[in-house]
């Protein structure tokens, strides 16, 4: 190929080029003018069901909205840090358009200024009574909707049957504090020489949630309202060192006597499934830590008990309710878009496979009884029994001051483990710190 | 003009140093002050900040926990910086002597120093476990009853200073091998012809000549471990009883777990005159 040959080539190839551009804008005009939308989200680990959820709920905004081309751009980060960029990008006014947030954040970011409220749009929405009134309630603050829960998970007693077996431990004994506590004496002495402990007690940051439970069955609170505050007239004000503490707290420190060690480090249900303990009052996620073709036939070899162990028959037990709710930051400047993001997120057709996926669970009658119940209840082991949990379980208080008002907790609660104090006088000194806390 | 001019350059030439000093050490000082005074928190962060006087350090001594927290600091700081100097001070005199590849193993006792806080702290959380580390496994393979290295607040603080070595020591290790390679070779073969003995010589001419670098070296690592938190947040958050909770972790937990920025910023001013303290002792030394 000579020289003219080569240019008179590349020029026509040029043209056609040009040509061709120009004609597909003009074959497809739709695409084209497609308005750009990118929302922007933070939310917390595992990343697995965000990819599932969001992906799914991304495909729905998007037929529903031909003329926009929606893309989303969520950043999963660990529990810890969740919190703190959130807030480090809210105080900075960084425009983000959906959140997870942790039910006990929900008071201290609406407090700050941070979320948007939701009411009049949840009110539109019409869908409050398909909730479980905790969990409605859970994204309330001062009144006001400010998120929506998508997910709970509730505590429960985890124990392994063969383990109990050879302790010649009838696992329904466990179900009060005196059977609970012979059983750790019988299967101490059973597995003695085999690096399995009988009960596992949390000592970690997080023992105040495993101590509620104890406070809630016996009738108590952790905070109630109370008129004559100095500046807010009625406010929070402690109440856990009530006498219903004080006991809860005395079953702790039984267990302890009892020779039941408490566990600094925690490993979300990893300790269980590693057999170092024989029973175990853990989450839901707990399941988790077995693989997923395990599920099938787990029930052969662990066994659950819907209960916290009570301090006798007739008293009713409870447990305490966790999980993550979608709240919209005031900085979004696509309001409107993420709440159709996050109702689809909600929205049953699109949370259950990822609930499924993940053995969460629902805090939307809908699926933890309607038609989607069955499906859940056929791949989620105990589903029905973690489910019929929920319509007594509790949650934390939301409010700002929560992370100091727990820190106290946990402060008397290792007191007491560790022999300084007695429940009463630890919870006393907590309170007192946690009503200056309040304002008191 | 040109004379002017002259004048002027050296502090043109200094204009981007003190620039980036002025923004990123001397502005967040005073911020810092500056927050200490007010009442912020994160609920107060998009609102006015009232000016609060001393109340954040009222509160602060107020507090018993801070009490703990700096007593806890000085028995991490003191264990952390007595075993990082004296064992980084002896294995950069011994491999300073004629040790076959010393370089390699230079370069892989350093390795601990390149390793991120959090891995580290990640690494000895599971090492001193109760249930599941290894430690514990070895003293029950031994026939010894296991130990609670993070669960007693008796022990806590110590498995802390252990990890902080660990980590710490590759520093002290390198500083002092810059130290010992800047004395010039000759000064020991004039010991030698005189008499001295290695002994002698090491305190008579390695200690004075090293002094600086010792001291310097004391300083760093003073103030690294007074600030450091990563460890004693991962491995231990504090507990128990806030038996690991040093001053740094202290201010940590109140400005970002609590949100009490002011309290935060209170503590972590305190810490400042804790470290400019210590310097000033170290550099005293240093003049005798």
């Amino acid at each position: 190929m000579n020289m003219n040959k080569k240019v008179t080539f590349t020029a026509l190839f040029l043209i056609i080029s040009l040509i061709f551009t120009m004609t597909s804008g003009f074959v497809f005009p739709v695409s084209a003018q497609k308005k750009q939308v990118t929302l922007t989200a933070i939310v917390a680990e595992p990343k697995d069901r965000w990819d599932l959820l969001i992906n799914t709920a991304l495909q729905k905004l998007k037929q529903k909205h031909p003329d926009l081309d929606i893309k989303i751009d969520y950043r999963v980060l660990p529990y810890d840090a969740t919190r703190t960029q959130i807030l480090t990008a809210m105080a900075g006014k960084t425009p983000i358009d959906l959140i997870s947030a942790d039910q006990i954040w929900l008071g201290e970011f609406a407090q700050g200024g941070f979320l948007t409220d939701l009411s009049d749009r949840a009110k539109t929405w019409g869908r409050q009574s398909d909730w479980y009134q905790t969990n409605w309630d859970g994204g309330k603050y001062n009144g006001k909707v400010y998120g929506i829960w998508a997910w709970t998970d509730t505590r429960s007693m985890w124990y392994w049957k063969d383990l109990l077996n050879k302790a010649g431990v009838n696992p329904e004994s466990l179900q009060t504090w005196d059977g609970y506590l012979a059983g750790s004496k019988a299967l101490s002495n059973a597995l003695k020489g085999q690096g399995i402990q009988s009960m596992h007690l949390v000592g970690a940051s997080h023992s105040p949630d495993m101590w509620y439970p104890y406070l809630w069955m016996l009738g108590g609170e952790i905070l109630k309202q109370k008129s004559g505050h100095p500046t807010k007239g009625t406010y929070w004000y402690p109440a856990f060192n009530s006498t219903q503490g004080v006991k809860a707290l005395g079953f702790l420190k039984q267990q302890v006597d009892a020779g039941i060690k408490p566990q600094v480090n925690h490993f979300w249900g990893q300790e269980f499934a590693d057999r170092k303990f024989a029973v175990m009052l853990e989450g839901s996620w707990l399941l988790g830590t077995f693989p997923r073709d395990q599920w099938p036939t787990i029930n052969q070899k662990v066994g659950m008990l819907p209960v916290f162990p009570t301090p006798d028959k007739n008293t009713k037990s409870t447990t305490m309710m966790g999980g993550w709710i979608l709240s919209i930051p005031q900085t979004s400047q696509n309001k409107d878009l993420a709440w159709e993001l996050l109702t689809t997120m909600v929205d049953p057709g699109v949370l259950t496979p990822m609930l499924q996926k993940e053995g969460y669970l629902p805090t939307q009658k809908p699926i933890g009884e309607g038609p989607y119940a069955s499906k859940l209840n056929a791949s989620i082991p105990y589903y029905k029994e973690m489910v019929s949990m929920i319509q007594t379980a509790h949650s934390r208080p939301n409010i700002p001051e929560y992370p100091q008002i727990a820190d106290n907790i946990k402060q008397a609660i290792d007191e007491v483990y560790y022999g300084m104090k007695d429940p009463k006088q630890a919870l006393n000194d907590a309170a007192a710190k946690s009503a200056k806390a309040l304002g008191w | 003009m040109s004379n002017i001019l002259a004048k002027a350059e050296p502090y043109l030439f200094l204009t981007p140093a003190f620039a980036i000093l002025l923004i990123f050490l001397i502005f967040p000082l005073f911020w810092n002050i500056y927050i200490s005074f007010h009442n912020v928190s994160f609920i107060t962060i998009l609102k006015n900040w009232e000016y609060s006087g001393w109340t954040n350090f009222v509160d602060l001594f107020n507090d018993p926990n801070f009490y703990t927290s700096l007593k806890t600091t000085v028995l991490f700081v003191a264990g952390s910086v007595a075993l990082q100097f004296t064992i980084g001070m002896l294995m950069a005199v011994l491999l300073n002597q004629k040790v076959r590849a010393a370089g390699i193993l230079r370069a892989i006792f350093i390795i601990p120093w390149t390793i991120s806080a959090v891995i580290a702290a990640f690494s000895f959380k599971f090492i001193f476990d109760y249930n599941f580390g290894i430690l514990n496994y070895i003293f029950q393979q031994i026939g010894l009853q296991p130990v609670g290295w993070l669960s007693d607040p008796n022990i806590v603080i110590w498995s802390l200073v252990i990890a902080n070595m660990w980590y710490g020591t590759p520093f002290t290790l390198l500083f002092i091998t810059a130290g010992l390679l800047s004395i010039n070779p000759s000064i020991y073969e004039a010991a030698v012809i005189d008499g001295a003995t290695k002994f002698r010589s090491f305190l008579h001419i390695t200690l004075p000549l090293l002094k600086p670098f010792i001291v310097i070296n004391l300083i760093l690592i003073t103030m690294w471990s007074v600030n450091f938190f990563d460890l004693q947040l991962v491995m231990t958050g504090g507990g128990p009883l806030f038996a690991s909770t040093t001053a740094s972790l202290y201010m940590y937990r109140q400005a970002f777990e609590f949100g009490l920025l002011s309290r935060g910023a209170a503590a972590g001013l305190i810490l400042i005159i804790i470290n400019i303290s210590v310097a000033f002792v170290y550099l005293k030394l240093l003049k005798r």
